[in-house]
């Protein structure tokens, strides 16, 4: 090891070669994923996977550390990756800028040792909670406002752990529903609660989430915990989180997925597996889909087939108005549970617009994931908004 | 079982505090909601139970009856934050 990490050394139980041999995911490029990152290359950590769909804004330089003026406009990524490696080269750090949901691939995360959640908005945190029980990933969730502080750990790894779901108010979930009408369709209106923040809170969490991240001092353990800090008092508390049996996100998973990587086309193994059930599974499709689209006055609107079996999350209310009518007349069925003969017989040669498929059979929940082909070189894993460039 | 359990609620700041008396039959969610009305928290948050006296998150959806709290216990008020 370099002289660089020399005062390391001189840590207790503090091994540098197992830092330099981890792989984290980072995702938001924010403000504490900026402090998360600084850290972590800080402390000589192998390999970062950065992931934020942003560009970065002038209001971001109060608490993003790798930001500069120069740097507005850019992908927020792009220009921490490039300030990071200034920092160490030593460490690799990937930026992946697009939307996570397409840029992390399962084999990606599964090369992770755990994923470090920065984002701000509760959709995002419950779709990387769904990938890391998928994975069976450790998740650390790190969260701020303007005086607290919050960081949890998952230990989605090890059997019988809490997820991020566990201990979800309803009331959040009453919160993400108001950005969708009642058909499920996105609506225009919605204006995202713009939550204040500061470096203060945004640095102690990125700290926390970094040691927690690595487990500094401590080995795997079931057990999450919450770790709650009010930055103006002082105090600390630190709290179980135990997993919860009727949780709606982890009491399907008895341990990760079984993974079955597919081409995201009715080959195998989907056609082997349908073969084999004949097609009579209910499976979850990782995008709901719009299934029905139909004007109550003009039968189907003129640009059906562009909607039809498409992912909903591409279109937004305006599309409840008919385009022969002009009349918020057209009802839009959006489903993402389907028995597995039925979807086959829906989509024929088609392919899935979704990730991946999930479906439990035998005591276990089996992936079916649409993605791994990209791995393989298919433009579905690598959108044109994506890039990855190893500064 | 306990007729009523007598507990201490505070927000995660500490700057208030009440001592409660709660039947066991209430959930996480009613002393969260008591906390927000009585206290007028800021209704667009969203918030969790910790019992520091154990050092257990309580799900909101549980009784308290449950056996994750005990007379003379202290719970606290987190609010769930979002931003990154």
């Amino acid at each position: 090891m370099s002289a660089r990490y020399h005062r390391h050394t001189l840590i207790d139980g503090f091994s540098q070669e197992r830092l330099a041999a981890t792989r984290l995911a980072v995702v938001g490029a924010g403000a504490i994923g900026n402090e998360a990152v600084k850290n972590l290359v800080l402390l000589g950590v192998g390999h970062i996977d950065l992931h934020d769909f942003d560009r970065a804004e002038i209001h971001n330089l109060t608490r993003s550390i790798f930001l500069r003026e120069s740097d507005v406009g850019t992908e927020k990524a792009v220009a921490v990756a490039q300030r990071a490696a200034e920092v160490d080269p030593n460490v690799t750090v990937t930026p992946l800028c697009g939307d996570v949901w397409d840029t992390l691939t399962l084999a990606r995360l599964e090369a992770c040792d755990a994923l470090v959640c920065c984002v701000d908005n509760f959709e995002t945190r419950l779709r990387l909670n769904q990938l890391c029980l998928i994975a069976g990933v450790d998740l650390i969730n790190a969260a701020i406002d303007s005086r607290h502080a919050t960081v949890e750990v998952f230990p989605l790894s090890q059997p019988g752990a809490a997820c991020y779901e566990c201990h979800l108010p309803e009331s959040a979930y009453a919160r993400m529903a108001r950005r969708y009408s009642c058909g499920g369709l996105r609506r225009l209106a919605w204006r995202e609660n713009i939550v204040p923040t500061t470096a203060i809170t945004a640095s102690m969490a990125g700290a926390l989430a970094a040691s927690a991240a690595l487990r500094l001092g401590e080995g795997p353990s079931a057990t999450g915990r919450r770790i709650f800090c009010d930055t103006r008092a002082g105090t600390t508390t630190v709290a179980a989180l135990a997993r919860r049996e009727t949780c709606v996100a982890c009491s399907a998973f008895s341990r990760p997925a079984l993974r079955l990587p597919a081409a995201n086309r009715w080959d195998s193994p989907l056609r082997d597996l349908a073969g084999a059930l004949d097609g009579d599974i209910a499976v979850r499709l990782s995008d709901p889909i719009i299934t029905g689209y139909r004007c109550a006055r003009c039968g189907p609107p003129p640009d059906a087939a562009q909607v039809m079996l498409v992912r909903a999350r591409d279109f937004d209310e305006r599309i409840a108005r008919c385009g022969a009518c002009g009349q918020p007349t057209v009802r839009v069925d959006i489903r993402d549970r389907f028995r597995l003969s039925e979807l086959m017989e829906l989509f024929g040669e088609r392919p899935l617009p979704a990730r991946h498929v999930l479906a439990h059979i035998g005591g276990d929940m089996v992936c079916i994931d649409l993605l791994a082909a990209g791995e393989a070189g298919d433009a579905r894993a690598a959108p044109p908004s994506t890039r990855e460039d190893a500064p | 079982m306990t007729a009523e359990l007598r507990l201490t609620v505070r927000t995660a700041d500490q700057t208030r505090r009440a001592d409660i008396t709660v039947d066991p039959a209430s959930t996480g969610a009613d002393v969260i909601q008591g906390a927000v009305e009585n206290w007028a928290l800021p209704r667009d948050a969203d918030y969790t139970l910790v019992n520091t006296t154990t050092g257990q998150v309580l799900a909101p959806a549980d009784l308290l009856a449950r056996g994750t709290v005990r007379e003379g216990d202290v719970l606290e008020v987190q609010p769930v934050l979002v931003a990154g």
